[in-house]
């Protein structure tokens, strides 16, 4: 798009996204080192990812700080509110999605106790697979590609169903011998933030159709309801 | 709830809601094409605002509205302009009445150099609206208060209206405006000249009067249009290149050049 006829707006604008980008960046690798602290059972890896999460949570106060003082006083219109609007919300799910790692990131303390289990196995292919989809959108919205956007949407249903097939998994695996369900507990929390990653990244995907689009994309999006699946059991 | 009685309503809403329908339009001065085809129906009971660059035409076809443009020579208009159904530019419509129907009020607070009382009397007298003296004060003050200006001059109504703050004097010539009991009220940057506060008094004002006129307001300001309309035009070079619902325009425009405009982006 042409550029501001202020340039110092066109700046700020661009800080904003820059901003985004390196938020994005540091909730995939919170990610990534707390799946290898899961995998490797690691514990100061672990230490690690609940550390940086302390940045990651002060760059989106900074980022919000940023954008209220824009909408105060540059009183953006149009793709210019949106993206800023955008920007405001799309910080605050990478900020989520940092917590939600370094909760991953936490289980390994008591995962590391016991003996390793099978099923960590499919976890870890779903946070492979979260991994990829929270990329792909992240490329999505830096690139403003509403087509990924929408792709990653639509594949997020997959995600839900390996969180069902693991959660019933785990709760067979917990009656057969109550020994393990302290573990199977921990392992379940893991699988339900990395389900929770997956909404979040389809947020994000939303966000992106709406910078470009200046409308919402819809809300029949393809769902793996994980009630419904244990209740058909 | 009940369908017929709702499609009755739309129909009914409807046919109240249009007040101005102007087809496609094009006014000249000499050879100069300041609008080219413009159509646009304008709303009763709400407020439109005409936004574009400077230049783009949009005073040109304010002063179409109430036929301010025969006063000058060169100027030449074509298409239909309808007022509740009724071409404006019928040989039979005496355009003084007309302006009594579409009230213009300008960029520069124009009060006469009579008193107050005066120049809100001036009107409803030339048009006979007044019976009696007792008529006479009577719409001198409900105009005054429709402007939200009685409090402030009702001990001095015999004062020159000269000497009135600008932001006043700008109301006096809304309530001027009012007097003749006008259905269109048209407004070309009525507040470019007053401060901040006299601006949100007219605005304020501005979002009273749209309970009881159709209201069109030219306006430099984004922040205006986007504060005090419910429907916005943007008008590029003479041609009127979108309209719509002003929240519609301001968080999503369908117009590359709007978009451009309202965001500071024109070069
Ligand atoms: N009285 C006039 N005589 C000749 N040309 C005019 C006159 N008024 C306006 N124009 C021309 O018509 C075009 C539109 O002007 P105007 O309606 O005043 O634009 P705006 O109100 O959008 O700034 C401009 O090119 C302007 O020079
Ligand atoms: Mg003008």
């Amino acid at each position: 798009m042409k550029e501001h006829i202020v340039s110092s707006f066109d700046e700020e604008l661009q800080k904003i996204t820059a901003r985004i980008s390196e938020m994005g960046g540091l909730a995939e690798e919170e990610l990534s080192m707390a799946l290898e602290a899961v995998r490797l059972r690691d514990g100061a890896l672990a230490r690690k990812v609940i550390e940086s999460d302390d940045r990651l949570d002060m760059m989106d106060a900074r980022l919000e700080h940023d954008a209220i003082q824009m909408l105060a006083l540059r009183q953006p219109v149009a793709s210019d509110l949106r993206e800023i609007v955008a920007a405001l919300k799309v910080s605050s799910t990478l900020e989520r999605i940092g917590d939600l790692a370094k909760n991953i990131a936490k289980r390994t303390q008591v995962l590391n106790e016991g003996q390793p289990l099978r099923v960590t196995g499919s976890i870890l292919r779903m946070g492979k697979l979260t991994q990829t989809l929270f990329a792909e959108v992240l490329d999505a919205y830096t690139s403003r590609n509403t087509s990924m956007a929408v792709s990653v949407w639509k594949r997020d249903v997959e995600v839900d169903e390996m969180y069902n097939s693991i959660f019933r998994e785990l709760t067979t695996y917990m009656m057969e011998d109550p020994r393990v369900i302290s573990l199977c507990s921990q392992l379940l929390f893991v699988a339900k933030n990395l389900e929770r990653i997956g909404d979040h990244a389809t947020f994000i995907s939303e966000m992106t159709y709406y910078v470009v689009e200046g409308e919402q994309l819809g809300d029949d999006r393809p769902k793996g309801d994980p009630l419904a699946a244990f209740i058909e059991d | 709830m009940n369908k017929t009685i709702t499609a009755e309503a739309q129909i009914a809403s409807n046919i109240v809601s249009a007040k101005i329908s102007a087809r496609k339009v094009n006014v000249f001065y000499g050879d100069t094409h300041a609008i080219k085809d413009v159509s646009i129906e304008i709303l009763d009971r709400s407020v439109t605002a005409f936004i574009g660059p400077s230049g783009c035409g949009k005073s040109t076809f304010l002063r179409c509205l109430n036929r301010m443009n025969d006063t000058i020579d060169i100027c030449r208009v074509e298409g239909t302009i309808e007022l509740d159904g009724h071409d404006i530019y019928d040989a039979s419509v005496d355009p003084v009445q007309l302006r009594a129907r579409v009230g213009m009020v300008f960029q520069k607070p124009n009060p006469f150099p009579k008193s107050i009382y005066d120049n809100i009397a001036y009107g409803p007298k030339i048009h006979g609206l007044a019976q009696s003296k007792a008529d006479l004060d009577g719409i001198v003050e409900s105009a005054l208060r429709r402007a939200a200006l009685w409090e402030e001059v009702k001990d001095r109504l015999a004062a020159p209206g000269t000497g009135l703050s600008g932001g006043q004097q700008q109301r006096l010539c809304i309530a001027r405006a009012i007097a003749t009991a006008p259905e269109v009220l048209l407004m070309d940057e009525p507040c470019s000249a007053l401060d901040p506060i006299a601006t949100a008094q007219v605005e304020e004002l501005i979002d009273e009067l749209r309970k009881s006129y159709s209201v069109v307001i030219v306006t430099h300001s984004m922040q205006q249009a986007a504060r005090v309309s419910q429907k916005t035009a943007f008008f590029h070079l003479g041609l009127m290149l979108e309209y719509d619902d002003t929240s519609k325009i301001f968080t999503n425009p369908d117009h590359e050049k709007t978009q451009a405009y309202i965001t500071g982006r024109f070069g």
